[in-house]
This record gives C-alpha cells, structure tokens and sequence, in this order.
C-alpha cells in the first residue's frame, strides 16, 4: 500500500488538490525494484522467501533497495513549475531535491554530499539513493535513507551483476553502503532522522513543513491503485 | 524467453559511463532483432516510453548504423529524457549482447 500512496500523491499533487508535500514512511522487510528492473535478475527469490522479504516494484526508474524497519524513505511531490525546481531535468530534480536531505544528514553531523547520478554517500559509501520523475504536472522525487537496517539481509536478497560492482574496487553491494546508526557510532532512531530531515528541508528551501495525515482523497486513490496495479504479481514481478 | 529454430538468443549486461546497468534479453533472427526487453537501473521519462523503444527495435536488423538511426529517432519523436543512460548507451548495449544458450 506504501508505493500506491507514493504514487497518489504526485497525481493529486499535479491535479492541485494536493499541497505540496514531504512524506515520511517506511516498510517491514521488502525489495523496492525500479520499475525498469527485472524482479527475476534483480532479486534472490529463494532468499527473499528465507528472509520473509516482500518484492514490489515502485513506478520510478533507479535500483533495487532493500527496506526494512531501519529505513527510512522520504518523497517529495511539487507541482510542475515549482519554484525549487524550475528547471525541469531529471538530473537537476535528483541534486535539488536531494539538497535538504544531505542538510538533515549534516545537522546529525554525518558528513553526507550528492553524488550523481542519484546518490547520498558519505566517503564513498551510499546512505540513501533517490529516484524520481516528471509527470502528471507533477514533479516527484523520493529517497531512502539506510538509518539502521540490517545490511547483512541486503547483501542475501539483491543480485548484483559483477560488472555493477566493477570499478568501485568493492566485492558486494554491502560493502559500498553504510547506515546513519553506522557513521554516528550510536543508535539513531528514524524519527531523529526524519526530525533531521525536516529541518534540513526547512532551512534549506526556506519552507516551513506542517504535520498531516493522508487526505480523504488520497486515500481513495492509493487504494484504487493498489487493487489495480500495486498488489498485482504482474506488476510486481514481471518481466 | 524462448527461441524457435531459427532464433537466436542474446543478452547482455552493460553499464553505462555513469554506473548505470543496461540489461538486454534479445530474439534475433537471420540478423534482424525479432523482440528485445530492456531492463535496468536507468531513468527515463517518461517511463512508458521504453516500450515504445522495445517495439520499434523490432524486426531493426542488429548493426550499429540502423540500430543508431532509430534509437537517435525514438528520442527525438518522443521527448524522452534519459538519465544515467544515453542513445548511445543503449545502441552499444544491444551490440553487445552475446549468443546464450
């Protein structure tokens, strides 16, 4: 139900019966494939059903993440034309929209910074990756960040091809991540994250951020899409 | 992804300049490419635009003059913005694709 309210909001966003929005939220133990990514070449099922690991596939481009209860994911939805991001390149979405969660990491004093394409690394390790897109007069843009998962099921339930991995002189994908709780030395909860975050979206958009809850509205349209599209094996695992 | 006789399978596994994996299941026949799936971690929007892509390959013969033509012209027609992947990209990655068995 997660990805189908990620994908209400930009709709309603777009139509202007949404405000802008910033959305907090995570899962229980799921991969999140981008919606050009093979479920097959891209997920160890036999791990996934060891793990208890659900797969979905969200509606976005990027990789395969890995969520669980230490993860903390975050989406912005704008209407096209915002003034944060006039200009209208994907490239340029991923670095702006990117800005106030990297401000958030630093207030915590994790030394993160934008790497393109997508990602937020801290001395070359990625905590969050982000992903996006243009449409429905929307512009959407939505990242996790690795507060405290568990890194070891990461490594199990992802097929990373070699050549992936070639050139960042690593020999799997858990050793090029790192997590919040990791670079701080200490627990972190994602509600200090999320706190973080906020305030790093605050000072730097020069915006104020309201609490909420889901409008009427969006609910109904996250729940059409999930019995349509998100809770359907065709979608989900296919190609 | 099954062949007939005279179909031939091909796949590859190509990371863009960026970092970004291009991934190519092909059936060629005699040459030409009979159905092609793209899968990756790319961008591109509109996302419903890669389909369109993977029709108009077909039945494009496998040679890096045509396959640039009509790659070049997808982009064009259809506005599509690719990020982590290029024209280029995807013309190099369905040379690439290998015979498997």
């Amino acid at each position: 139900m997660n990805l189908a309210v990620e994908e209400a909001i930009p709709r309603m966003v777009g139509e202007g019966k949404s405000p802008s929005t910033v959305r907090f939220w995570h899962n229980s133990n799921t991969i999140v494939i981008g919606c050009f990514q093979s479920a097959k070449l891209e997920v160890n099922m036999d791990a996934c059903k060891e793990t208890g690991t659900e797969i979905v596939r969200r509606f976005t481009g990027g990789g395969a993440v890995y969520h669980d209860s230490g993860n903390l994911n975050y989406a912005i939805s704008l209407r096209k034309g915002h003034r944060l991001v006039p200009n209208q390149n994907l490239q340029s979405v991923f670095q702006r929209l990117s800005e106030g969660a990297v401000e958030g990491l630093r207030k915590l004093g994790v030394e993160a910074e934008f790497q393109p394409v997508n990602d937020i690394q801290v001395d070359g390790k990625k905590v969050s990756g982000a992903a996006g897109s243009i449409r429905w007069n929307s512009i959407f843009h939505h990242g996790c960040i690795l507060v405290g998962s568990d890194l070891s099921i990461l490594g199990k339930v992802l097929n990373v091809p070699r050549v992936k991995l070639e050139g960042k002189h690593v020999a799997s994908v858990q050793k090029r991540v790192t997590t919040v709780r990791d670079e701080l030395g200490r627990d972190v909860s994602t509600r200090e994250v999320r706190d973080a975050i906020v305030g790093g979206i605050e000072s730097c958009y020069g915006v104020r951020v309201e609490s909420g809850v889901l409008m009427k509205e969006e609910v109904g349209l996250a729940e059409e899409l999930y019995q349509t599209k998100y809770s359907r094996l065709e979608w989900n695992l296919e190609p | 992804m099954s062949a007939t006789k005279l179909e031939r399978l091909r796949s590859a596994d190509y990371k863009a300049p960026g970092g970004k994996l291009v991934r190519i299941r092909l059936k060629e026949e005699q040459g030409l490419i009979r159905s092609v799936k793209i899968t990756g971690d790319f961008f591109l929007v509109p996302e419903e635009s890669l389909g369109k892509l993977e029709k108009m390959l077909e039945d494009v013969p496998l040679r890096e003059a045509e396959l640039r033509i009509l790659v070049d012209r997808f982009f064009r027609g259809t506005g599509a913005q690719g990020l982590g992947v290029s024209s280029d990209d995807f013309v190099k990655a369905i040379l690439s694709a290998e015979e498997t068995v």
